[in-house]
């Protein structure tokens, strides 16, 4: 078991973009940390670059007390868990899962030893005489595992070793893994585009964007603070609602204004974004967690509550999701909108309202919706930063 | 599966479908039936009339059956005669008559039958004596036109009855009868079989040859990056539009510098090296997902571990595929071997072309030539046979799934 730790690590491809851009990350020992971001955030790179299945463009990787950098992928003492699993298909599963030990040139008894102790651990017992061809993608994605966890590697690496499953199986790998890593100890990263993955199994999580790190923080910290409007998009599902909004004062009282709708902001959020009063007569970008929304009901004070017509309602039996738009262009990030699947040029932004599974909403109905401004986010709406003064951007 | 339609319609159609396939079929088949036929046919049976394609010998009984020893006796059937005689002699001496009342009526009997009446006749000029011979029990007054030899003639159902005839007048018996002996006679006395063993050796060693250039090749092609990579693997692929004509002066030329004329290296080494089986491996090779390899290099697998036990036995199909294509390319190779092996020394050829000298315009033995071409064809059949699937199949694709 080993730590892993990048120092300003970059790989850069001779024509295009970084794909890691001064990457500097540290991984304790016995750690499991997840990497996420959408697809092109270099997340994957980062993992390879750990296995040294791509060469390092600057920096050092160091692997315990050794730079890697220049050591092949067969001398780091790691193991891979691929997401198309790479099984060799002419070899049983004994022979898959022994494959690092025969060509370690362990002996025979000890190879049947420790895959029958692998095999064992993972459920394979009665399948070690099969080709993977033969097997269910969850016991596929078994002996991949059980490759790795033969050798009792360092480090191990997984590369979105779930995204082949249904979802079922998926949420039961999830948890399998989680124990397993748990009771061997290992060193564990693990890439993932899945936010809920991410969020669910890592000790830690380091959310990217086109190369560069965002937020190194364990998930409840990712949630509650997120470190720039680009974590606050990615991390939560449904998504954050994030609108642009001009910050008044109103009789020393701080509202935010979108569209026709104009909603009185909470001391306690002011509190925790400091910045918030210099931004007043700006316009900012508000973030309003789906849950921080509610039914309005008589006791509800109005400058807390919007009145929004329903577009769509999604039952969940035990909350319902209210979509809703308003009419103010989609949030962008450099040029592109935050939330992936929106349109740049809309000039209205979808919003979803989490509220308890009782109420009955119709499509078309207009509702009133009272939100718990104390939980209010507020970003920088060019730079994208979190208007508070401990801004956390690295790790 | 297809949906089949039904109706009388549809089966009259599938019926004159099959109809037409079988007689394409038929015309196609039938030149290898006749090859086939005629390999196992004695030289005397091949240009009888009506042709025949059942491989037939002259039945014979054993000389014990008509109470003589010594060899088998050959069995014909007598015209005027029921049932089957055994010539149980060929030399006997026949006289032959010919009625004085009437000039057509010509009867064949033992010399020494017919009894002189004494009196003569005159016969364009010359002085026949006149006998008195008994043909079915009546008796004629003829004279000897003839004396010949015949044969003796003894009936298998009547022992007492023997007939002197003609022998090209009686019809010989023939039955079932395949003559294996050709391809014997067509291995030792036309030396096909040191043809045989050479055309083994060559196609072995180029196909073993040519699988092992290709993985290399297609392997470095498909997963190594070095300079001009792209560039040679152009240049390689244009070689496969290069006709194989075009290349045999130069050839020729390099062999005679090696002095590699006459030797059956000449037909090994130029060809264990393949664009063709290069570009075959490539193709599978590059199909295969990066990942299991990758896998295997953290596995600690050396490259050169990684190709023999995890590529290798993945490209088993597109291997099998490339094999299939050497053997029947060595294996009917005749032009170049005509060309370089030319000095006429029999040890050096293959079965190409001992088989054209073999029917060369003085052949006599077309029997045996028959039967050293089944010999030849027999091998590329069987591993058609065997590997026709991997003709069929696209092999890039196949053994991943």
């Amino acid at each position: 078991m080993s730590a892993v730790s990048f120092t300003g690590v970059t790989k850069s491809y001779k024509d295009g973009p970084k794909a890691v851009d001064d990457l500097t990350l540290n991984i304790a020992d016995g750690e499991f940390m997840v990497l996420v971001g959408p697809s092109g955030c270099g997340k994957s790179t980062a993992l390879r670059m750990i296995a040294g299945l791509e060469e390092i463009s600057g920096g050092t990787l160091q692997i315990g007390d050794t730079v890697v950098n220049d050591i092949p992928p067969g001398d780091r003492d790691i193991a891979m868990v691929f997401q198309n699993y790479a099984l060799y298909p002419h070899m049983t599963v004994r022979e898959n899962i022994g494959f690092a030990l025969t060509v370690a040139r362990v002996s025979k008894d000890e190879i049947k030893r420790r895959t029958d102790e692998a095999a064992e651990l993972l459920g394979l017992t009665e399948y070690v005489d099969r080709l993977p061809k033969a097997l269910s993608g969850g016991q596929r994605q078994r002996v991949a595992m059980g490759r790795a966890i033969v050798r009792s590697p360092q480090v191990f690496l997984m590369d979105e070793p779930l995204s082949n499953l249904d979802a079922k199986l998926r949420v039961q790998m999830r948890s399998e893994i989680i124990e397993l890593q748990a009771r061997l100890g290992t060193t564990m990263v693990y890439v993932t585009h899945d936010q809920v993955e991410a969020m669910t199994m890592g000790h830690r999580v380091a959310v990217m964007r086109k190369g560069l790190l965002q937020q190194v923080a364990p998930p409840q910290e990712l949630y509650l603070r997120p470190a720039n409007l680009f974590v606050a998009a990615f991390i939560g599902s449904p998504a954050m609602n994030l609108l642009p909004a001009r910050i008044d004062s109103v009789n020393g009282r701080i509202t935010a204004t979108f569209a026709e709708h104009t909603i009185t902001i909470d001391q306690a959020a002011i509190d925790k974004y400091s910045k918030v009063p210099d931004y007043v007569g700006r316009d900012v970008v508000i973030g309003i967690r789906p849950e921080h929304f509610a039914m309005a009901e008589d006791t509800s004070d109005p400058a807390q509550t919007i009145e929004i017509k329903s577009v769509v309602s999604e039952s969940m039996g035990s909350e319902v999701h209210v979509h809703a738009t308003v009419d103010v262009p989609p949030v962008a990030l450099d040029g592109q909108p935050v939330n992936e699947d929106a349109d740049a040029n809309a000039s209205t932004t979808k919003i979803i309202a989490r509220v308890e599974g009782f109420h009955i909403v119709r499509m078309g109905q207009i509702v009133r919706l009272a939100i718990k401004t104390a939980h209010v986010h507020f970003f920088d709406a060019t730079t994208g930063a979190p208007l508070r003064d401990d801004d956390e951007r690295t790790a | 599966m297809s949906v089949r339609r039904k109706g009388p319609r549809a089966t009259m159609v599938r019926i004159l479908t099959y109809g037409i396939l079988v007689a394409v079929a038929l015309v196609v088949i039938f030149p290898f039936v006749v090859a086939v036929s005629t390999s196992v046919k004695r030289n005397t049976d091949i240009f009888t009339y009506p042709p025949s394609l059942i491989p037939k010998k002259a039945t014979t009984v054993p000389a014990s059956d008509v109470g003589l020893t010594g060899e088998n006796l050959p069995v014909y059937t007598l015209p005027g005669f029921d049932g089957s005689f055994a010539l149980v002699d060929d030399d006997t001496p026949l006289a032959e008559f010919t009625a004085l009342d009437d000039p057509t009526r010509v009867v064949v009997l033992a010399a020494d039958q017919g009894d002189k009446t004494g009196d003569t006749t005159n016969i364009d000029g010359e002085e026949e004596d006149i006998f008195a011979i008994v043909v079915d029990g009546e008796t004629i007054l003829a004279y000897r036109s003839r004396l010949t030899v015949g044969g003796l003639f003894q009936s298998l159902d009547n022992a007492a009855l023997q007939v002197p005839s003609l022998v090209n007048s009686a019809v010989a018996k023939q039955e079932f009868g395949p003559r294996f002996e050709n391809f014997s006679e067509v291995v030792t006395e036309k030396k096909i079989g040191r043809s045989l063993t050479n055309t083994l050796l060559v196609t072995i060693i180029v196909v073993l040859g040519q699988i092992l250039t290709s993985i290399l090749g297609g392997y470095a092609f498909a997963r190594i990056d070095f300079t001009g990579r792209s560039a040679l693997f152009m240049l390689y692929l244009g070689s496969v539009m290069i006709p194989f004509v075009v290349l045999i002066i130069p050839l020729f030329q390099l062999m005679l510098q090696l002095n590699w004329r006459d030797n059956l290296v000449a037909l090994i080494v130029p060809f264990t090296f393949t664009a063709y089986g290069t570009f075959l491996m490539r193709q599978f090779f590059v199909g295969v997902p990066k990942e299991i390899e990758e896998a295997a290099l953290l596995d600690g697998a050396s490259r050169w571990r990684i190709l023999w036990q995890v590529m290798v036995p993945l490209a088993r199909p597109a291997i099998a595929t490339l094999a299939t294509f050497g053997f029947l390319y060595a294996w009917n190779s005749f032009f170049w071997p005509l060309v370089i092996i030319n000095s006429g020394n029999p040890d050096s050829f293959v079965l190409s072309l001992s088989l054209s000298t073999l029917g060369g315009r003085s052949s006599t033995d077309t029997n045996l030539v028959f039967a050293g071409a089944v010999i030849a064809m027999t091998p590329p059949i069987a591993v058609f046979l065997f590997a026709q699937r991997y003709f069929v199949e696209n092999s890039a694709s196949s053994g991943l799934k």
